[in-house]
């Protein structure tokens, strides 16, 4: 990944307002989450899987903070009930955040994850949008947040090949 | 041994009325909300994420005390948050478990299925193992509140391990009604806006900043 294209990432959670991150850090996004850690107006806690992840985020929210979870597809798996659970029986709002391993062009084995991800957040109720141009991603992930605020739901911006690589 | 009901009307008559208690899904909610009325509980935390939404609170609200009250099959499910929050150290947060060593033994007249605490595994040595220095168990009333008051008074994370009777032999009256997590998130949300002076829930009329 592309300093610059990780870089539209963070512009995209600032310009959303998002102060607090939690998840675990995924060898496609790993610029993110480094730049997330160095960042002095983003807290980011890495956890040991993506559904306690959820659970801080999930807290963060209630202490006045406007968190995003940062999960890889294979993450999003492991976070599932945590996210189901918060989406549909609290209606507590979290930004996620997705690299989108095994979308239709990506050159690696992992067409796994084009069965699972947009199924699995369909699944659990949770809106979102792909984005596979980078000029669109500063916009979609404020966007997104914005919405997820204001309705109290989870909404999931999915980041393509297109977008970031 | 001592019952869960003993420790929870004890922790109800020490915790200040401004301490956040996010309590596990099951009877430590239930007996939680009957003996303590209070608007700084977060209620229904469910397998696995109460002690991860206790840090999470902490670290945004660093200088209020929070206090996880979980038990042993829920904190196992995610363990791996001791770790997070040795390294994260928020000092204002108390992780306390209700060790009764079997899953479902709460709503059943014999213990259910037991949880790894209920072979070999000690959680006080478990989240020393993991970094958090001030670790501890207790057995009796006397300990516990001891360890709830230092909690309270000093610097953390703090670890409190309860070992507790395996089934809830004696139970307190349901007078109240515990609040619904939907009703929690806004009776709970609205304490903080007030006490705390931020913005959490909208107005529906796109008024964030």
């Amino acid at each position: 990944m592309k300093p610059e294209k990780a870089k539209l990432v963070v512009d995209g959670l600032k310009e959303a307002g998002v102060d607090f991150t939690a998840g675990v850090p995924d060898a496609q996004f790993i610029q993110v989450y480094k730049m997330l850690e160095a960042d002095p107006d983003i807290r980011y806690v890495g956890t040991a899987n993506e559904a306690e992840a959820v659970g801080v985020g999930f807290g963060a929210w209630f202490g006045g903070k406007k968190p995003a979870l940062m999960l890889a597809t294979s993450g999003l798996l492991v976070a599932t009930y945590h996210l189901a659970r918060i989406n549909i029986l609290h209606e507590v709002p979290l930004l996620v955040v997705i690299p989108y391993r095994g979308d239709i062009g990506d050159p690696r084995w992992m067409g796994l994850y084009k069965k699972t991800t947009e199924p699995g957040l369909n699944a659990m109720d949770i809106p979102y949008r792909v984005v596979s141009r980078s000029s669109e991603i500063v916009r979609t992930i404020k966007e997104c947040n914005e919405s997820a605020r204001a309705w109290l739901r989870c909404i999931a911006v999915i980041l393509n090949e297109e977008a970031l690589w | 041994m001592v019952t869960r009901l003993a420790l929870i009307k004890e922790l109800a008559s020490i915790v200040p009325e401004n301490v956040v208690v996010v309590s596990s899904i099951g009877n430590n909610s239930a007996f939680w909300g009957e003996l303590a009325e209070r608007e700084a509980n977060l209620f229904h935390a469910t397998l696995g994420m109460c002690t991860p939404a206790a840090f999470g609170l902490a670290m945004a609200l660093p200088r209020r005390k929070v206090i996880a009250l979980d038990s042993d099959g829920n904190l196992i499910l995610n363990l791996g948050v001791l770790g997070t929050i040795a390294n994260e150290n928020p000092t204002n947060l108390t992780i306390l478990v209700m060790d009764n060593g079997n899953y479902l033994g709460s709503h059943k007249k014999e213990p259910g299925m037991p949880t790894a605490t209920g072979g070999k595994m000690q959680l006080r040595e478990v989240a020393k193992g993991c970094g958090i220095e001030s670790a501890h168990r207790v057995q009796d009333v006397g300990a516990f509140r001891e360890k709830i008051q230092m909690a309270l008074k000093s610097d953390g994370p703090h670890f409190i391990s309860a070992q507790i009777e395996a089934i809830d032999l004696d139970r307190p009256g349901r007078t109240k009604r515990v609040p619904d997590p939907r009703e929690n998130k806004y009776q709970f949300a609205k304490y903080i806006e007030r006490t705390e002076g931020v913005q959490i829930l909208g107005g529906g009329l796109g008024n964030f900043g």
